[in-house]
């Protein structure tokens, strides 16, 4: 299959100049009469653009923009899989995208009502006992997590000494930035020869200084961490939290769970695990859930049910208070409720079967080709390094665009050198991995010069990332 | 299992799917996963509308907003919105198979630039409240200084989200006054407060009560050199002095008023603006400007050095998702609406305004006329019954508002009894006003 994105020379909104016919109703008040003279505005730049311009400028800029629905983009720890299109339908519906966060509640009963099945489901699929829907990413997730260690360890008089947060060398970025966030003090340790947790080097640092350990398991290498039960009961004994990153859920839905494994806290990312579309870069979606002893410590509101009828409830008595505006990013919930109810316990365990054979199947042939460190039995991701190929792994990401699928996460984590983070997620047949492993394999074909000119076939050739730092320009004028 | 899976499973010498899970002990396997079985597309549909059906929105008279405006969204923009290339992309981590969403966006950063006056604006924050904490961060970074001014004026809601985004920084929040006759800001109140430890001062217009601050102009020669955060209604900025003409120094704001469904509160859009010399210190993605291969303009995520992928624990803030497809509504939105189109739904807005407080005094029992100060979307109203008995009353007569003034603004509450907060947007006509008028006489 060749591949050639749309290439326009498209210019900028201002620079199309095709008169605004926007209609709004008309006025016959007078602006001063309106607003104060010593507010008025005088100047105001906008577009003047007619709207089948303005439609025809982003239809063009959408055709140069890859996405799940083009092709696969196993992005590691993103989890892309196939946005379902009934939950685009559902999302639409007017009785629930026409509601307003603060009218009366018995007004909004059936959004109550999703809510609180939402709470039930993510509880049950991670065994804990409470939850809050309201983080809006999961790094938001993550702090509201650290917080309510913060408030917990607070309360029970040790914040003074619990100053520091340990979290493996191979953690997503946003663990250590929640952390500091939350004002504490960031200890990294190394992971083993088996990339798992290395329990030396956590016994070294648990201490009565140490606040929480946060990891994910499977960990960014797609390494099931089968350790995690004694890791939890050394933390645990150390006096510390357990948190869980759970940007890598998709591996272990309907097998194991944070609960079991002995977690405290735990954040979802509806993006990921269940499919609601990313847009770009966002909106995300991160609840949070926790141990019963927890509970009171979760941000207000949570929904409730008393006798049949839903309610906004702000009992929590130790609350951390709110991290967002209202409720959460209640189009994802209602998303992320299509997609379970849709898929069910039982489509939810296939697709967590499915996400892990994809993942092992391309492991096992990639790794004929490439170096795959540490364990060869995957869950939902494979890290692979392009070392000993002599191809830099960004190179051969360019090489993979170029192709008409997306590239995985290069450069990360950052404990392989030269590597590739790839997670084909449940959304990829048979043929998808063996052309994607194809491709990674003709990259190799081409030598180092030919793959410095990748791509050629896009929107853009390579682009020059350090001109943009050095010759800062953020806006057109 | 399907053909497929046999065949892959035999490709790797493993007999079952349970092979794939060898490395998940026993003891740790779920027992018991109590989630329904899966549904047809059909039924599930059919269940979302019956859920849908239990709210009520049609055939209703919204005077609902205080931070989430009824306004009018050009069907253009859920269209543009809806493509799945924009819908189903991921952060545009490779720019050349991306251009599209990152043009979008370098254009967003442009638009509300403009709006703002402001020299640079971030790819987008999660919501208007979170923005305004980042802010507040943001400005600790800046200068190191540990109080916060902010107007007592401020939704609780909003101090709370600050609360708790400082709780790590031993920040300290002091409340400055109000103006009682006005309305405004209380510049003396302000001026008293001002002193060397104070890292920025959070000022708002329109102000927690509704009323377009004239006071606000004279922010930068009351707090010298303390940094000025300014939390404002990007759809008054149509009529409205931005920020930017008055020294502001981080300018934040909730876009959902730009082309963004109400949808309970979520997603909405978090706008930030700041000054050029606060770029460094500033949190969230931003789009820069380059040059490909061949020397032609593209679009790169840039200055990913103050992000948590490349700096950890020590990057900017912890922000990774944002809020990127709501940005590229908002570019759509005022886009389509132009110069002449944002102006006239602000004008509009302020005329209705104008109609609501005309209907509220002229029904006995109802002040509408808390405060001299002028109002934009949002106004408080007294009234002898209760705001809760106001509400459900309302809400008989097919009619949505009184939002509590006590919800918002608890701490201000024994000032302003029985009083509840209606809004208007462009949307609203004589036949709403009318409507609200006889409801209010049926029940003085």
């Amino acid at each position: 299959m060749t591949y050639h994105q749309a290439k326009y020379d498209e210019p900028l909104i201002k620079d199309i100049h095709s008169g605004t016919d926007y209609k709004v109703p008309a006025v016959s008040d007078k602006e001063e009469e309106l607003i104060p003279r010593s507010l008025a505005r005088q100047t105001l730049n906008l577009p003047d653009v007619a709207e089948f311009d303005v439609v025809r400028h982003y239809t063009r800029l959408s055709q140069m923009n890859f996405s799940v629905d083009i092709g696969t983009y196993p992005l590691g720890s993103c989890t892309m899989k196939f946005n379902p299109k009934f939950a685009d339908s559902i999302s639409q519906i007017s009785g629930f995208s026409e509601t307003h966060p603060l009218q009366d509640q018995g007004s909004i009963q059936g959004s109550l009502k999703i809510m609180y099945e939402l709470q039930e489901y993510l509880k049950e699929i991670s065994d804990m006992d409470a939850i809050t829907l309201q983080p809006l990413a999961g790094a938001q997730g993550e702090f509201t997590g650290i917080l309510i260690v913060r408030k917990y360890l607070e309360d029970i008089g040790e914040l003074g000494k619990r100053t520091e947060v340990i979290i493996p060398d191979s953690a997503h970025g946003t663990n250590p930035a929640s952390a500091a966030m939350a004002g504490f003090d960031v200890v990294e340790i190394p992971s083993d020869s088996n990339g798992m947790v290395d329990i030396e080097a956590l016994e070294a640092v648990l201490s009565d200084r140490t606040a929480a350990f946060m990891i994910t398991n499977p960990n960014t290498l797609g390494i099931f961490d089968r350790n995690i039960v004694k890791i939890s009961e050394m933390v645990h004994k150390a006096g510390a939290l357990l948190y869980y990153d759970g940007a890598n859920f998709n591996a272990i839905v309907g097998i194991t769970s944070p609960g079991i494994m002995g977690f405290d806290i735990v954040h979802y990312n509806l993006h990921k695990t269940f499919a609601t579309p990313h847009g770009g870069g966002g909106p995300g979606s991160g609840p949070v859930a926790v141990k019963a002893y927890l509970k009171e410590y979760l941000p207000v509101p949570v929904v409730s049910m008393e006798n049949g009828r839903y309610f906004l409830d702000y009992s929590a008595k130790k609350t951390i208070g709110k991290v967002a505006s209202y409720y959460g990013a209640f189009n994802m919930l209602l998303r992320a409720w299509a997609f379970i109810r849709f898929h069910g316990s039982d489509g939810l365990l296939n697709n967590t079967q499915k996400a892990v054979l994809n993942a092992n199947y391309l492991s096992n042939r990639l790794s004929k080709t490439f170096t795959i460190p540490f364990s060869p039995l995957k869950k939902h991701e494979l890290v692979l390094s392009t070392e000993k190929t002599g191809k830099r792994a960004l190179d051969i990401g360019k090489y993979i665009i170029d192709q008409g699928v997306h590239a995985p996460t290069v450069y990360f984590p950052l404990i392989v050198h030269e590597d590739m983070m790839i997670e084909p997620t449940e959304s990829a047949s048979r043929d998808d991995l063996d052309r994607y492993a194809m491709i990674m394999e003709d990259a190799l074909k081409e030598d180092v010069e030919q793959l410095k000119k990748r791509p050629l076939n896009l929107g853009s050739r390579r682009i020059d990332e350090v001109k943009a730092a050095r010759d800062l320009k953020l806006k057109w004028n | 299992m399907s053909d497929e899976r046999s065949a892959m499973l035999e490709a790797m010498n493993m007999k079952s799917v349970d092979d794939l899970f060898s490395d998940v002990p026993a003891n740790m396997r779920k027992k018991s996963f109590r989630i329904p079985k899966g549904i047809s597309e059909y039924d599930l549909i059919e269940e979302a509308r019956k859920n849908a059906a239990m709210n009520r929105y049609e055939g209703y008279r919204k005077f609902l907003g205080c931070g989430i405006y009824d306004r009018i969204i050009p069907s253009s923009v859920d269209s543009l919105i809806s493509r799945s290339e924009f819908l189903t992309s991921y952060t545009p981590y490779q720019p050349e198979i991306s251009q599209g969403m990152l043009q979008s966006l370098f254009e967003y950063q442009s638009l509300i630039s403009d709006l703002m006056g402001m020299d640079a604006t971030n790819a987008s924050m999660y919501d208007g409240y979170s923005a305004l904490a980042e802010a507040v961060r943001m400005a600790f970074r800046i200068n190191g200084k540990t109080e916060v001014l902010i107007p007592e004026t401020l939704y609780s809601g909003k101090v709370k989200v600050i609360e708790s985004y400082i709780m790590g920084l031993g920040l300290k929040l002091v409340r400055y006054r109000y103006e009682k006759g006005s309305g405004f800001m209380d510049l003396e109140d302000l001026s008293k407060k001002i002193n060397d430890n104070v890292s920025s001062v959070v000022v708002e217009n329109p102000n927690g009560f509704g009323i377009l601050d004239e006071n606000i102009t004279r922010t930068r020669e009351t707090v010298g050199n303390a940094l000025i955060i300014s939390y404002v209604d990007p759809v008054s900025l149509g009529l409205i002095k931005p920020p930017g003409e008055y020294d502001c120094d981080i300018a934040v704001a909730e876009g959902q008023s730009l082309g963004i469904h109400k949808s309970l509160g979520g997603p909405l859009l978090g706008i930030m603006s700041f000054k050029k010399e606060h770029v460094r210190k500033s949190p969230g993605r931003i789009i820069g400007e380059s040059v490909d291969a061949d020397g032609r303009k593209a679009y790169v995520m840039t200055l990913q050095t103050r992000e948590q992928h490349i700096r950890r624990e020590k990057a900017m803030s912890n922000i990774c998702s944002n809020q990127a497809l709501m940005a590229v509504a908002a570019s759509a939105y005022l886009s389509i609406l132009g110069k002449s189109g944002l102006r006239n739904v602000a004008l509009r807005t302020a005329s209705n305004m104008k109609r609501l407080i005309e209907t509220f005094r002229s029904v006995k029992g109802y002040n509408p006329d808390l405060f001299s100060g002028r109002h934009f979307s949002d106004l408080p109203v007294q009234s002898r019954i209760s705001s809760e008995d106001l509400r459900k009353r309302l809400l008989e007569k097919n009619i949505q508002g009184a939002i509590p003034f006590d919800s918002l603004l608890p701490d201000l509450s024994r000032t302003y009894g029985n009083t509840s907060f209606f809004s208007v947007t462009e949307k609203h006509n004589a036949d709403d006003f009318s409507a609200l008028k006889s409801a209010l006489e049926e029940f003085k």
